[in-house]
């Protein structure tokens, strides 16, 4: 009974002395890394400014190591030509070749919090505000910004490249970039803008039937291209969308963004929309969901598609 | 121990009595179920005039009543609003509602748990996971949805009453915790195949786990109807063996049920049940716990009223809550199964507390 006893007093003992070992060693830890830290703030001035979400950040003056968290930002970093900075990218950002030598920090939605910390990176972009909160939190607490971009258009997609180039220092080939693209969306606006607007249903999926609203950049890359959403004035940027309704919108163009990263996924016309003006005139159209569902500088590539398919005649001259 | 107090759904000497006078239980079933047959007929046909496209309502009513025969003056394109997609929708829903709450039915009869329901014991999700292995890893084949939901819940539904099983038979408390156990672990299996798929792809899961009506194609939605009619004639030709078996299995075997016969085609056509109605719309929860309690509240706790009525009466609350769901932010649309619990939840608590 005594020696049952003193045993487990010894376990006791033994434990305590494991878990006064691990306390300390924590707090020396933080320890180093409070001094690391400070050591990183004394040596790189930093200023402030706002994110498109609004919210306050603190930036540092030149950026060497950042992550981005979404195929349309990374696609931004190396248009700008700042690709050699970015330490950390999505499974999904596969585009341009290069991004594919970076390491993935895991997908858009649960990227790895513990390899994003590990890779130092100074600050990470991400591109919608949604599932952010505990996650800048804790970016924060390591002196790691997050700088979120919000684009519901296309002139939004033009200023998050103007934005992320001000923090990346890159803001020269940011202007040379923006007069190349806004030269070739003014060539499309010159062709297309007279032309009557042809009515499309964009199907972001069959079953269930998405489809894009007043939210989605997209909206205002249709109507770029010579086209207007049939869906326009409908909350969100993705919204579960009505069958009927879809059927009784009568869509004179139907728009599949499928392939690229899609695979062969979502090619088929929902079944509401077989009675459509579109199917009947043989209306539809694939297009790369690449080009379409990445609000960066291949957005414009997406709206040259959009106004070819829309607007074949104001092409073939 | 509330819960083990309200073991007993009916007591005992009610089930004795309901034993007797056959033929007068008989009649008034037929009569039950008529009428709760015209009621259903009726909402169906209120139900199909609302939507988020507006029809004319007595052309429509013209049209329906003469099962599409005569236009009666709608257009092509309302004509085929009304007949191929709001139509189809609400008789899946209305296979879906009573399949759920047959299937809560026999359950809560055969376990003599009052809280037994697809949902809560993990079958839905058992069937939920067998349709999406189904869609990620044999997506071609047309019959691998239903099929692979079925032997998704029949394996859940053996799991749980094993688990339930104790040294001295299943108490009610072990089921639910056997319930409890399959659920979350078919929840994490759910979670795993989701990110196995592309992310494109799993906003239509989640919803579509939440159990989504819209995406019905017409080979389920036949298949769907004909299970629950079938299942539903099946299940209430054993209701009286089911009655018997609320005393106990000991007592029902003693009574002359062959309660291990009986046991399997509950849970065979149960499974049936509840598997075409996740592989049609995924998981509409609350139907199964709900409706059968309504009914033994309104209409007594003989399984051979129980079993048709709690059929027509789900039918009927699918299909209201689904018009709600596809309604209420039209041209937008809610998944019903959001709709089914917001309902059910609060009804459910509610029952409990008027006992």
């Amino acid at each position: 009974m005594l020696k049952q006893h003193f045993s487990q007093f010894q376990t006791f003992a033994g434990t305590r002395r494991v878990l006064a070992l691990v306390l300390s060693l924590g707090l020396l830890l933080t320890a180093c890394s409070k001094l690391n830290n400070k050591k990183t703030d004394s040596q790189i001035s930093a200023h402030q400014t706002t994110d498109e979400a609004g919210r306050t950040i603190t930036v540092p003056d030149t950026v060497t190591r950042f992550i981005s968290l979404a195929p349309s930002l990374t696609e931004i970093v190396y248009a700008i030509g700042a690709g050699d900075g970015l330490v950390g990218r999505t499974s999904y950002c596969t585009y341009p070749a290069e991004a594919q030598k970076v390491e993935a920090v895991g997908d858009t939605l649960k990227p790895s919090i513990e390899r994003i910390i590990a890779l130092r990176p100074q600050i990470v972009f991400v591109s919608t505000a949604s599932q952010l909160e505990a996650f800048t939190n804790e970016l924060e607490v390591h002196h790691i910004a997050v700088y979120v971009t919000d684009s519901h258009d296309l002139e939004g997609v033009f200023h998050s490249i103007e934005r992320i180039a001000d923090v990346l220092g890159k803001r020269p080939q940011a202007d040379e970039l923006l007069k190349q693209l806004r030269g070739r969306v003014s060539a499309v606006a010159e062709k297309v803008g007279s032309r009557p607007p042809v009515r499309v249903f964009y199907q972001v999926s069959d079953e269930p039937l998405y489809t894009i609203g007043r939210e989605a950049f997209i909206t205002d890359l249709i109507k770029r291209a010579g086209g207007v959403s049939v869906t326009a004035d409908i909350p969100g940027a993705w919204p579960k969308y009505s069958a009927e309704s879809a059927l009784a919108a009568k869509p004179d163009a139907i728009i599949l963004p499928t392939g690229g990263s899609m695979g062969d996924a979502n090619s088929n016309v929902a079944s509401a929309l077989k009675r459509s003006p579109a199917v009947a005139n043989g209306r539809v159209y694939k297009i790369n969901d690449d080009h379409l569902s990445r609000p960066g500088p291949r957005a414009v590539d997406g709206l040259e598609d959009l106004a070819r398919a829309l607007h074949p005649e104001a092409f073939n001259q | 121990m509330t819960i083990s107090s309200s073991t007993e759904i009916v007591p005992k000497h009610r089930i004795l009595r309901g034993i007797d006078g056959t033929r007068a239980t008989f009649k008034k079933t037929l009569f039950v179920c008529a009428l709760l047959f015209a009621a259903l007929v009726l909402i169906i046909l209120v139900m199909s005039l609302l939507g988020s496209e507006k029809l004319p309502a007595q052309a429509s009513l013209c049209a329906l009543l003469t099962f599409g025969k005569s236009s009666c003056g709608l257009t092509g394109d309302q004509d085929a609003i009304l007949f191929d997609i709001r139509l189809p929708r609400i008789l899946l829903g209305a296979a879906v509602g009573g399949s759920l709450a047959v299937a809560g039915a026999s359950y809560q009869s055969l376990l003599r748990n009052p809280l037994a329901e697809p949902y809560l014991l993990g079958i839905s999700n058992g069937a939920a996971v067998g349709t999406m292995i189904a869609l990620v890893f044999m997506g071609a084949h047309e019959w691998s949805r239903p099929l692979m939901a079925f032997s998704g819940a029949l394996i859940a539904t053996l799991v749980v009453y094993r688990l339930a099983q104790g040294r001295t038979g299943a108490t009610p408390e072990r089921l639910i915790l056997a319930g409890v156990i399959v659920t979350t672990f078919l929840s994490s299996a759910i979670v795993f195949v989701t990110t196995l798929m592309d992310a494109t792809r799993i906003r239509s899961f989640t919803f579509w786990l939440l159990g989504d009506l819209s995406g019905s194609t017409a080979k389920l939605l036949w298949l769907a109807l004909f299970i629950a009619i079938s299942g539903t004639l099946v299940l209430a030709a054993h209701a009286r063996s089911l009655n018997l078996l609320m005393l106990g299995e000991r007592d029902a075997f003693d009574l002359g049920v062959e309660v291990s016969r009986v046991r399997l085609i509950v849970f065979i056509v149960a499974s049936l049940l509840v598997g075409s109605s996740v592989a049609s719309s995924g998981s509409v929860g609350y139907v199964g716990l709900v409706v059968p309690h309504l009914v033994r509240l309104s209409l007594g706790s003989d399984n051979r009223i129980t079993v048709p009525a709690a059929a027509i009466c789900g039918a009927i609350f699918v299909v209201v809550a689904d018009t709600i769901a596809r309604t209420i932010i039209a041209p937008r649309e809610l998944p019903v199964g959001a709709i089914t619990a917001l309902i059910g939840a609060p009804l459910f608590v509610y029952l409990l507390r008027r006992r």
